[in-house]
């Protein structure tokens, strides 16, 4: 008892770390994917790195109060807690705790940390970019839900540790994307909506409303959300090849299917244009929405 | 004398008490106290919440040969420990600092506190009830004493009473008729008769008793499309009021419901019944009608621009969450359903008095005249905080457990609709808590609320104790569920097994105390990571990006009115107002209706129709 409590305090602490540093390596990718697209070279290795620590040791800091501070402190701690939630090969967490919807709803603590934050610079262009974030939320995490409910629904569980070691005693043909691959599909859809990135970011917005959410955000402030990103990339990955890739047997595939993943929506958004609020909504409604629900429709007969 | 007498003669003395000593300026102070002791002896009964024996009232009497007597089992006192709860936490706030402004402004604070007191009496008896007689007199008391609380602020108010009481009456019309039907299957208004002949019951019979039930006491719950008064009606009360009625007046409705329609009616027969040309059994049906009452108001919350009446519309929306899991039927969705009630109580009631506070000190609720309160006011921020996050559901608060419980209800019942359209509700909570928040604490602090303080102990403490409830029952819901357990079983429902931290079961558990502690966890990472950096320096909120422009304190700089323009571009048009087009089309109805009868009466022999209603209660009474 007492031993296997240690154990899981013990794996608390690993997950967030591993995820850290495989984010980074994710934001890494991103980047040099952004790069190659583009025909430049890309940053180095530690790049990422770099720009944590330098963001972090920058001598202005500038805090527009309590509430601003908070807000990054809960913008990366609800990430750091998410990940104790998610299984990786070897180790569980606490996922057998809390389960999908648990992770689902802990995801949204990071975003209510940061609108708080922003809330607090009083600049409305930070306030908007968050209105814009908020309702980009309610949109792709429509069909999200869609896409949980149909997966749990398949397995007859909540609980991603029996999701996936059901995926991996049935092999590829039972993981999730063989079974159910109109769902991935739509998955997938809410998956590049969730990361914000093109043509999604319409909360940034550099042109219109000076970067949106982080206008009043520089030095460890910045490098707090840079931090998240890490984690926010790490996240949507492995929650996406754990419902329906079959997880992680061991790390080596486990990695590789996760920058598969991440690789398909980077792609996407570095090659198409941006979508206005309205029409954000219009899409993800309309196409992982109807695509979720048949999907759900298929799974439930 | 048992201890429910104690308790009844205790609230009956708060009543008095209260109403004689309008004059005195302590009255708020003593209804504290008569109510804590209400409190106390309802802890006293505590037995009931851990599957204790039902304890009955020693008076009791009978009306026309119908008995009517008055018990309290695990249901009754669930509801009850709320009622009084949240009556205590509005009471405490009126006392001290707040009501000496309010009697300042020419209000009444002892009659705010007669007509808590007196709306407490009237529940303790609803919940009480032990037939159905004596559950339709505590249904009309409670109608009447919360039509008090209604209408004490006067002008707009008494007219939003007024659109109240006609729902109401309408509503307790469809419960007698029910009963008269009742009665005429049975014979007699108790319970037990009910349930005994129920199974026998035809279709017809069942769908006309439920449908007439469910509109009676759907009424009082807002349920759509019977939403309209609720809002406006609650949120004119004077701040503590609005508290109490916010948390628990409408589940009044919901208690009612449990023991008519679930408990007596059996939710299994409604199950059966097929409604033709449809794929929804009549169960289904109601439930849509909970989910609809979920999303519609939610949005309508969004939209909102006073804060009073988001968080009012708000809670009808919850309301739906609560019925939703009890039509479950299984042991997860029902506890889910009870415990909501129990939630919603703690961070609603907080939520209404934090925005009270900020009415105390700004003389506003108005969401585009505020922003920038939380370095004045931290504590009512810190409560508004945790209230925000316990009504949109997230971890750690104590209303994500329970939706967690009747979402996952609704997963593994295979309910893919319902569960959408609960968790579409949650999302646009989200939305519109954040700007409730951001609109009232964050953003610019405007000139004239430069000089503003955090409200005096006597205001802060009872929000405080309330947060605080709210944050421990969602560490360790636990707590509750044993009550909500015993609850389950006076139902007559499967009851749900849990640990102190939540559920543990095959197909998914929840343990919150793993999971706040780990959230806590990330949030010291966070801190740490935080702090490791340099310094920050504080900077004045007019020390800001502008494009290049300086900023100074005339400038308004904080963006609210029109929150959410792009979803509104989007579903702005879906607000078209069907719902009061739909009232005011009854109200024609019924008003010419109404007309023509007084024509009649009028014109032809008014003497006629008198010993016509004369004869006919003669031989009512005397037959």
């Amino acid at each position: 008892m007492a031993n296997s409590i240690l154990l899981t305090i013990l794996e608390v602490i690993l997950m967030p770390l591993v995820a850290f540093i495989v984010g980074l390596f994710m934001v890494l990718m991103m980047r040099k994917l952004a790069a190659k697209l583009q025909r430049r070279v890309g940053p180095p290795l530690f790049q990422p790195l770099y720009d944590i620590v330098k963001l972090y040791g920058k001598q202005t800091q500038i805090s527009h109060g309590l509430i601003h501070d908070i807000g990054i402190i809960m913008a990366v701690g609800g990430y750091v807690a998410a990940e104790a939630l998610l299984p990786v090969p070897g180790m569980d967490g606490i996922a057998a705790k809390g389960g999908l919807v648990t992770l689902a709803y802990l995801m949204m603590v990071p975003s209510l940390g940061l609108a708080l934050g922003v809330g607090q610079c009083a600049n409305p262009n930070g306030s908007i970019g968050i209105s814009r974030a908020l309702t980009a939320m309610l949109a792709y995490d429509i069909p999200f839900i869609i896409v949980i409910f149909g997966v749990a629904y398949h397995f007859g569980s909540t609980n991603l540790v029996s999701i996936i070691a059901t995926q991996q005693a049935e092999g590829i043909a039972g993981w999730g994307i063989s079974e159910m691959p109109i769902l991935a599909i739509a998955g997938l859809f809410a998956l590049h909506a969730s990361l914000g990135k093109q043509p999604f970011e319409i909360y940034i917005a550099p042109a219109e409303i000076a970067t949106g959410p982080m206008v009043e955000m520089g030095g460890k402030f910045l490098g707090g959300l840079f931090v998240m990103q890490t984690f926010q990339l790490y996240t949507a990955s492995v929650l996406y090849v754990s419902l329906f890739l079959g997880g992680g047997e061991n790390w080596v595939t486990f990695l590789i299917k996760c920058f598969a993943v991440l690789a398909i929506p980077v792609l996407i958004a570095y090659l198409f244009p941006r979508y206005r609020t309205e029409d954000l909504i219009r899409l993800v409604w309309k196409w992982p929405v109807m695509l979720a629900l048949l999907g759900v429709a298929f799974v439930m007969n | 004398m048992s201890m429910l007498d104690t308790l009844l003669l205790i609230s009956l003395l708060t009543v008095l008490l209260t109403g004689l000593g309008q004059r005195v300026t302590f009255i708020g102070w003593i209804a504290t106290l008569l109510l804590t002791a209400q409190l106390l002896t309802l802890l006293l009964m505590g037995k009931l919440g851990y599957g204790g024996e039902i304890i009955d009232a020693s008076f009791g009497f009978s009306i026309l040969g119908q008995p009517l007597n008055w018990r309290y089992d695990a249901l009754s006192w669930f509801f009850a420990l709320i009622t009084i709860g949240s009556a205590l936490a509005g009471s405490a706030f009126a006392a001290g600092a707040w009501g000496d402004q309010y009697r300042k402004e020419g209000g009444n604070p002892g009659l705010l506190q007669f007509s808590i007191a007196l709306n407490v009496l009237a529940m303790l008896l609803l919940l009480g009830s032990g037939d159905l007689l004596s559950l339709f007199i505590g249904w009309e008391l409670v109608s009447w004493a919360s039509l008090l609380l209604m209408v004490i602020a006067g002008g707009r108010a008494s007219e939003f009473g007024m659109r109240y009481i006609v729902y109401a009456t309408a509503g307790a019309m469809a419960v007698l008729a029910g009963l008269a039907i009742i009665f005429q299957l049975t014979g007699s208004f108790a319970y037990d008769d009910l349930a005994a002949v129920a199974p026998a019951l035809n279709t017809l019979q069942i769908v006309t008793l439920t449908l007439l039930f469910f509109f009676g006491f759907g009424i009082k719950m807002g349920l759509l499309p019977f939403h309209l008064w609720q809002a406006d009606a609650y949120a004119e009360t004077p701040g503590p009021g609005t508290a109490f009625l916010g948390a628990i007046s409408s589940r009044m409705g919901l208690y009612a419901i449990l023991v008519v329609i679930i408990q007596l009616i059996g939710l299994v027969r409604l199950i059966e019944i097929e409604i033709p040309y449809s794929f929804l059994s009549l169960r289904d049906l109601l439930m849509w009608v909970a989910a609809i009452s979920i999303i519609i108001p939610t949005f309508i919350a969004l939209r909102q621009s006073d804060a009073r009446r988001l968080l009012a519309w708000h809670g009808i929306g919850q309301g739906g969450y609560m019925l939703i899991g009890l039509l479950v039927l299984d042991p997860y969705g029902s506890a889910g359903g009870l415990m909501h009630v129990f939630n919603h109580a703690t961070y609603q009631a907080a939520l209404f008095l934090s925005v009270s506070a900020v009415i105390y000190r700004t003389r506003t609720s108005d969401l585009n005249r505020l922003g920038g309160l939380v370095t004045r006011m931290p504590l009512s921020f810190l409560v508004m905080l945790i209230g925000i996050i316990g009504l949109a559901g997230i971890p750690p608060m104590n209303g994500f457990v329970s939706k967690w419980l009747v979402y996952r209800s609704l997963i593994i019942e295979g309910m893919p609709l319902l569960f959408v359209a609960s968790v579409i509700g949650t999302l646009g909570t989200i939305l519109s808590v954040y700007k409730l928040i951001h609109n009232t604490f964050l953003g610019q602090l405007r000139l004239e609320h430069e000089h503003i303080r955090e409200v005096p102990l006597s205001m802060t403490i009872p929000m405080l104790v309330l947060s605080a409830i709210v944050f421990i029952t969602g560490f360790m819901p636990g707590l509750v569920l044993d009550w909500v357990g015993s609850a389950q079983v006076a139902l007559g429902m499967p009851q749900l097994a849990h640990t102190l931290g939540g559920v543990e079961s095959t197909q998914g558990s929840l343990d919150m105390i793993w999971v706040c502690s780990v959230l806590f966890g990330g949030f010291a990472v966070g801190a740490l990571l935080f702090y490791s950096g340099n310094k920050a320096k504080r900077v004045h909120q007019l020390d800001n990006y502008a494009g290049g422009h300086f900023l100074t304190a005339d400038v308004r700089y904080h963006y609210s009115d029109n929150f959410y323009a792009g979803l509104m571009h989007h579903i702005g048009s879906w607000y078209r107002g069907s719902f009061l087009w739909l009232e005011s089309s009854l109200i024609s109805v019924v008003s010419s209706l109404s007309g023509g009868a007084q024509l009649l009466y009028n014109s032809f022999h008014p003497a006629l129709y008198l010993l016509m209603a004369i004869t006919l209660s003669l031989y009512f009474f005397i037959g």
